[in-house]
């Protein structure tokens, strides 16, 4: 214990180039980049799908089968591929967080009432402006459950991005397995505080989200 | 609402499944580890764990060592790639393995704390290692002729950039430079530590990596880091046109790669067909054989195999 409280009492543990602080601002912006990014990616197919219906079931199929995949098994699959930076681990949290955002969204769009959209159609408004303004508003907390699952699976698994040689909370726990966990109190620190400072920020952006999610539902939806 | 929540759910369900079958299909292949002895006599042999830690030439020796053992009727367990040395030497002190490669340098820096113990002198840097391995129930085999030590690696274009051929020159530029190496690095005394008492090198950051891996070269290549730290028995290094820096502080001590073994599996018939492996095994041997497993992608096994073939270490 006396270690842990030695290593949390040593400003570099925290303020360094390589400190809490720093990695925790890697991690996030990791976890924000990759989630954003399969929004973008995700979104603009997944409101076409729900909206027209066609492919519906295909598409959540394959959203299904791609949780299935191995997130460990991309990352170096696409280290392989791409060599060292940040394109592997994009590749594999992108992976990771596009099946919910896809499966919510085509699920959240197709559950609108189809009474709702004739009427939105009968009031003279065309294919996109239903999907704007009727089905995505009221699908939209669905989705922003989508995001917010996909945004806590990315930022519990980006620790993986120390793997291939990047930053992040992983690092900590990598770093101190590597420096002799298995017996020095300082390495064990390391872990620890890697594992527990991962945990908190998946915590934050459940609870960050979740509020995002409330602010999105509908009075009385 | 209620049935998106169905559907939610049964979607989770397919996706949990499909992960308990993955996980399930895995664990069947990991259950072909142990290997069933060959050797004909009636003489009963038990199991011997060997172990390896994280960088492809521990995986090509710890199969040489296994498959002598094996060709002696010896049914073996393979813990390979298990990770740094600060992760193995556990796991051999509390006979979770039983044997393992070692480098008498830097293994005894490791157990010393660095205390300065290691020199150049193979015989009395592998006696001081017996000393320390003692009270630990480990016993150190004879080393072999071969040595691996750490070394620093640049690019040919950083090396005529900055004039570099000795580990010394770097000093001046060191403050520029980003030095990558495995995440242990830090903390060993033949590593960043020796460097920057050694040789004053202060780096403008050290980036934790891999064991001189794959991770390494390709930070390397890129230019994301201008030093890695590598083995002197690595073939990538001349494969790709890198320079090792000339070691002039004398900073690596002997590294001659040697088996250590728990003394409760140690008999005589083992240790002789170990020593039998480490007489015949030298630099130019493991520096070719490491070259067909990185540059070449051959299996550690087989490339194993047939330098034991080859030097009539097994039928």
């Amino acid at each position: 214990m006396s270690a842990l409280a030695q290593w949390l009492s040593d400003p570099a543990s925290w303020w360094g180039p390589g400190g809490l602080l720093a990695r925790t601002l890697e991690h996030a912006g990791y976890s924000l980049g990759t989630t954003l990014a399969a929004v973008a990616v995700t979104l603009p197919v997944a409101l076409w799908v729900g909206h027209t219906g066609r492919g519906r079931l295909a598409a959540v199929q394959l959203a299904n089968i791609g949780r299935a995949v191995p997130t460990f098994g991309i990352l170096l699959g696409a280290f392989v591929a791409f060599g060292y930076g940040l394109a592997p681990v994009y590749a594999a949290l992108v992976a990771l967080a596009i099946p919910p955002i896809m499966v919510n969204t085509v699920v959240g769009v197709g559950q609108v009432d189809p009474e709702v959209r004739e009427a939105a159609e009968g009031m003279g408004m065309r294919g996109w402006q239903v999907l704007l303004r009727v089905e995505l508003p009221l699908a939209a907390p669905m989705v922003m459950a989508g995001v917010r699952t996909a945004a806590v699976q990315v930022v519990a698994t980006a620790t993986l991005a120390a793997v291939v040689g990047l930053g992040g909370l992983g690092r900590p726990i990598v770093d101190g397995l590597a420096q002799g966990a298995a017996y020095s109190p300082r390495a064990q620190a390391m872990v620890v505080t890697g594992a527990i400072a991962v945990a908190l920020l998946a915590l934050a952006a459940e609870l960050g989200l979740s509020a995002v999610e409330r602010a999105l539902t509908p009075p009385g939806g | 609402m209620r049935f998106m929540r169905k559907s939610a759910h049964r979607s989770r369900w397919v996706a949990m499944l499909a992960l308990v079958l993955l996980v399930a299909t895995g664990c069947g292949d990991s259950q072909e580890v142990a290997q069933e002895p060959e050797g004909g006599d009636d003489t009963e042999r038990g199991t011997v764990v060997v172990g390896s830690t994280n960088f492809s030439e521990q995986e090509i020796v710890a199969e040489m060592y296994a498959l002598v053992l094996e060709d002696a009727g010896y049914t073996v367990e393979r813990r390979f790639q298990l990770g740094s040395r600060e992760v193995v030497l556990p796991a051999l002190e509390q006979g979770e393995i039983d044997l393992y490669p070692e480098y008498v340098g830097t293994a005894l820096e490791f157990l010393s704390g660095g205390a300065g113990e290691a020199t150049s002198d193979t015989a009395a840097t592998t006696e001081k290692l017996r000393e320390r391995f003692a009270d630990k129930g480990v016993a150190v085999l004879e080393p072999a002729p071969a040595q691996d030590r750490n070394g620093l690696v640049v690019t040919q274009e950083t090396a005529d950039r900055l004039g570099l051929e000795t580990v010394s020159d770097l000093e001046a530029h060191a403050g520029e430079l980003v030095f990558g190496g495995p995440p242990e690095c830090p903390q060993r005394p033949l590593c960043l530590q020796g460097y920057e008492e050694a040789y004053g090198l202060e780096f403008a950051e050290f980036r934790p990596l891999d064991a001189a891996g794959p991770v390494t070269w390709a930070a390397l290549e890129n230019g994301d880091i201008d030093v890695a730290l590598m083995f002197t028995t690595q073939g990538v290094i001349e494969d790709k046109g890198w320079v090792l820096l000339e070691e002039d502080a004398e900073l690596q001590p002997a590294e001659n790669i040697v088996p250590v073994i728990r003394e409760e599996v140690l008999t005589d018939e083992i240790a002789d067909l170990l020593d039998g492996v480490s007489a015949r095994l030298t630099t130019e041997a493991i520096t070719a054989l490491n070259r067909e497993v990185d540059a070449e992608a051959a299996d550690p096994r087989s490339v194993a195999e047939a330098w034991l073939q080859e030097n009539g270490l097994i039928s």
